[in-house]
């Protein structure tokens, strides 16, 4: 073939190139333009709702959100925010969850969508949800973000500190329309929280550091609610930091002898036990681990919820022995 | 061998005069070139003057020892630099002043080959000898073919043709290589150390195809070489070169001369002039008789 | 001998085309959601004439707004990788290089992190500073991988391994200190996520992927030549030089859109262009386009596979390529020691 026909034909094969190539974008202008109209509205609802009306609310990291007046169907991204909808008795709307959601068990049993770093969008849309939570202890912005841009309501918690987390769960009742609810969980918690505050009145804290994570070793910052929790239960971190989930190393906790080690977990996580420690190189030269002072708290303590009071009652218990013993019968 | 049919034999050093100005292909006109390692440092290297010519149906060796200059000449001929005095021309262009392209269509350089690392089939590596004949993105048009069929036929690889480069024996591969030169319809052929890797019969067989592709199909051939017997067998020039300098070019007749030969190369050399007028170069020993120089 | 020609070039692209709408088909009816092909053809013929309304919410969203965004990623991710490592392979004269195994995703991917960390909600500076991140380490490994001026295939993979291991640790450093900042997560820089659609329009960067690739492509046939040596080219009449700065960029600049849209994707940019040269031959004027659509194809599947496998939890797609590329690596390799 003559020069003359190339050029022809590599536009040719240049068009179908492009052709193919710019076929999915294009569909996808179409789909967007059309989308953009419905973009605020809780588009992926069910069908037959009694009234559309939805209010724009300000979750806590200070989105907006369009949240419709009757939530009947619930999403939660996160363990804790499971945990707080079964507290405030509002299970029966939860129509999904993450895998790792198991507090309590009755949890497990809620159709799933993923993990919740790494959820399946279509999960999540396929359960055509009102409204799903997410909570940034856990959850990625990425997540929310894309949600919203498929326009799904998401409300954020944002924990940290016990007094937020209890403000959150009444806005958050206040939200789902059971404000009541909310109102009578949140005074019980705050009660028993009184409490324990009376009861370690006077008492000096505890000089504890709590290792989320033995090996490497990692520890919590102050603006933590962990970090909160545990001052509630009498106990300050013996580490300085800015960060939230400091790396450290056990030089300085050598230098810092804590009074206390605390150790967080449930009964399926490896915890070392007094035993293990005592066999281990430093951590057994540490004064708690030769006096024995290693308290242990259940997994509840890495959850904002309302379980965290639970843990807190438990290891201020564990800490300071002498000011429960004539207060057991107003604990609970 | 033949005999030619042009004068240059009996020609005087440096040159005929004489022949008609149309058939000189190459002229070097007391070109030079110098560098250095430093910017400003003396001149590490410097090359030259050299004056020589050649002309159509001609082979040219270009002899001397190691570091003598022989690959900086080369180079010079090539146009890949400028010459600081004097100026070399191909044709009625100076390569250094070429586009690339255009230096291409007249000349074709031949150095040692690298590696292929991808598989590639003997007349796809023959065409691309054929890219400075197009625009930038080209596709190949018949005419490409035609020129690039006609390169393998004129050193007898046409049956290669769709063989894979990497199975190539040494000589067939050195075969497909002066292909791909070919195909570039070069009126100058610059081959630099071409012999290096090959045994006996290979060397006298590239420069017997040398000598057949420059008398049938009028090339202008240009060899940098260590092999002294061979040039003189095939080659109708030498230019000599020691240190830098041109010591001498002229016919081979011309140039072997004893005392010449061994200043140059340092070593005990004899010169022999066999029948029909080509001289050879021996060894001596220390007799003083003559031994074969290989 | 049968030279390249448009037509040919045209046939295989029809061909790994319709390779590609096969997959694309097959990745839109596979998902957490469940959806027949029926639902899925007919959505997609609805929104291509315009009826969106005619199409149920759900499907709506689901092929809309969730697959075909994940799917248009996927195929400037996978086709941008692709073509940077063909052309690397060129340059560099190795078959082993990489936009990955050189150092340069994880480059650009600290080029992202650091804009983050800078200039967080500035448009496009992700992508600006990927791009500049990439071409800072192939100028840095191009230079390391040098032995006495000359370009060494082993030290350059040396200087590769290198360069990759040190800016990860960079970027470990950077996310361990600077844990109260939203910069993604190292699963996501380090091994690859087409989930969350970039901030920035998807046509967008497909214009430039497609102008990028168009620009190495006016190299093809120089690349071709360069394949049998820099200095024979040069012979011949190319300008490598100017091929280089043209490549170089041309790969920086698709690297560093890939990554920063979805963090450091490995083994597509060096196992595509192999598979498309066994296929296809190694004329880059052929390889170029195949090697688009091939580096397309392996990523949707890819993707496909990492959202379905142990649905509805996903893999991140880097660890999908390495469990799938590693193998074929393997393979390919004893191939050509026989």
């Amino acid at each position: 073939m003559s020069r003359r026909f190339h050029a022809r034909q590599i536009s040719f094969g240049t068009l179908m190139l492009a052709a193919i190539l710019f076929a999915p974008p294009a569909l996808l202008g179409r789909a967007a333009t059309a989308e953009s109209v419905r973009m605020t509205q809780v588009s992926a609802a069910a069908p037959a709702h009694s009234s559309r009306d939805s209010r724009i609310v300000v979750d806590e990291t200070g989105r907006r959100v369009a949240v419709p007046a009757d939530v009947r169907r619930i999403v939660s991204l996160a363990p804790n925010l499971t945990e707080t909808i079964y507290a405030l008795g509002a299970e029966s709307r939860l129509a999904g969850d993450t895998d790792y959601c198991d507090v309590p068990p009755d949890a497990r049993a809620k159709p799933h969508v993923g993990s919740p770093t790494s959820p399946s969008l279509e999960a999540i849309v396929g359960l055509k949800p009102d409204l799903v939570l997410a909570s940034t202890s856990i959850n990625r912005r990425e997540t929310v973000d894309a949600l919203e841009h498929l326009g799904v309501a998401v409300y954020s918690t944002d924990p940290h500190t016990i007094d937020g987390l209890l403000a959150g769960i009444e806005h958050l009742a206040g939200i789902l329309g059971i404000a009541q609810q909310g109102n009578e969980l949140v005074t019980s918690l705050q009660a028993r929280l009184a409490t324990i505050q009376t009861a370690l009145a006077g008492q000096p804290h505890c000089r504890v550091l709590f290792v989320v994570w033995d090996d490497p070793l990692i520890s919590i910052g102050p603006h933590t609610f962990i970090a909160d929790a545990l001052r509630r239960a009498g106990a300050e971190s013996v580490v300085e930091t800015t960060q939230d989930w400091p790396h450290v190393s056990l030089e300085s906790i050598v230098h810092f002898q804590p009074d206390y080690l605390i150790f967080a977990g449930d009964h399926g996580d490896e915890i070392p036990q007094l035993s293990d420690l005592r066999a281990r190189p430093v951590w057994r030269d540490l004064n708690a681990v030769k006096q024995g002072n290693v308290a242990l708290m259940s997994g509840e303590v890495d959850r904002p919820s309302p379980g965290l009071i639970d843990a807190i009652e438990n290891l201020a218990k564990q800490l300071h022995p002498s000011a429960f013993a004539h207060s057991a019968g107003s604990a609970r | 061998m033949n005999a030619h049919s042009t004068p240059v034999e009996n020609a005087p050093r440096g040159g005929n005069p004489a022949a008609p100005a149309s058939d000189v292909r190459l002229t070097v006109e007391q070109a030079s070139y110098a560098y250095s390692v430093t910017d400003r440092g003396a001149p590490k290297f410097a090359l030259g003057p050299v004056t020589f010519e050649a002309r159509r149906r001609e082979i040219v060796a270009i002899l001397g020892p190691n570091a003598s200059g022989k690959s900086t000449l080369l180079k010079l001929l090539a146009g890949l630099c400028k010459p600081l005095s004097g100026f070399v021309r191909v044709g009625d262009k100076e390569p250094s002043q070429l586009d690339p392209r255009e230096r291409a269509q007249r000349i074709a350089l031949v150095q040692q080959e690298s590696a292929l690392i991808f598989p590639l089939r003997v007349w796809e590596y023959v065409l691309q000898g054929r890219y400075p004949y197009g625009r930038r993105l080209r596709f190949e048009s018949d005419e490409d073919c035609l020129m690039a069929e006609n390169a393998l036929s004129q050193v007898s690889a046409s049956e290669l043709r769709d063989r894979w480069m990497e199975q190539l024996s040494g000589g067939e591969k050195q075969r497909v290589i002066l292909a791909r030169a070919l195909a570039q319809q070069p009126s100058l052929l610059l081959l630099d150390e071409p012999t290096q890797h090959l045994d006996i019969g290979g060397k006298v067989e590239l420069l017997r195809r040398l000598r057949r592709l420059v008398d049938e199909n009028r090339y202008t051939v240009v060899v940098v070489t260590h092999e002294l017997n061979l040039a003189a067998e095939f080659s109708d020039r030498i230019v000599l070169l020691h240190r830098g300098k041109c010591e001498i070019t002229g016919t081979p007749r011309e140039v072997y001369h004893r005392d010449i030969l061994e200043e140059v190369f340092n070593a005990p050399l004899d010169v022999e002039i066999r029948p029909g007028g080509k001289p050879r170069v021996l060894l001596r020993d220390a007799n003083g008789r003559g031994e074969r120089a290989e | 001998m049968q030279p390249m020609t448009p037509r040919r070039i045209a046939g295989v692209c029809a061909i790994l085309g319709g390779a590609l709408f096969v997959a694309m088909v097959v990745s839109l009816r596979l998902g957490a959601y469940p959806m027949s092909v029926t639902s899925v053809v007919t959505t997609l013929y609805h929104g291509a004439i315009g009826q969106m309304d005619r199409i149920p919410s759900d499907f709506r969203l689901v092929i809309f707004g969730i697959r075909l965004p994940r799917i248009a990623m996927g195929i400037v991710v996978g086709a941008s990788l692709a073509v940077a490592g063909a052309g690397f392979q060129s340059l560099l004269r190795n078959p082993l290089a990489d936009p990955y195994v050189l150092g340069v995703s994880t480059g650009a991917a600290l080029g992202a992190i650091i804009s983050l960390i800078v200039a967080p909600h500035v448009p496009l500076a992700m992508q600006i500073a990927a791009f500049a991140g990439a071409a800072a380490t192939i100028a840095a490994v191009y230079f390391l991988g040098r032995r006495g001026g000359q370009l060494d295939s082993a030290t350059l993979l040396l200087a590769g391994i290198i360069s990759a291991s040190f800016l990860s640790a960079v970027i470990m450093f950077l996310m361990t200190t600077l844990s109260g900042r939203d910069l993604r997560g190292m699963a996501f820089w380090l091994m690859g996520d087409l989930a969350t659609p970039p901030q920035i329009s998807i046509s967008f960067l497909f214009v430039v992927m497609i102008a990028a690739v168009g620009a190495i492509y006016t190299t093809a046939s120089d690349l071709n030549l360069i394949l049998t040596g820099e200095q024979e080219a040069r012979h011949l009449g190319v300008n490598v030089a100017r091929v280089k700065i043209v490549v170089y960029l041309s790969a920086s600049l698709l690297t560093g859109l890939a990554v920063s849209v979805s963090g450091a994707i490995g083994y597509v940019g060096l196992l595509v262009p192999h598979v498309m040269r066994m296929m296809f031959g190694s004329d880059y004027r052929v390889l170029i386009p195949a090697s688009a659509f091939g580096g397309a194809i392996a990523i949707v599947l890819a993707d496909t596979l990492a959202r379905t496998v142990v649905a509805p939890t996903e893999l991140p797609v880097g660890a999908m390529t390495a469990i799938v590329g590693a193998p074929v690596f393997i393979y390919l390799l004893r191939r050509r020691v026989r």
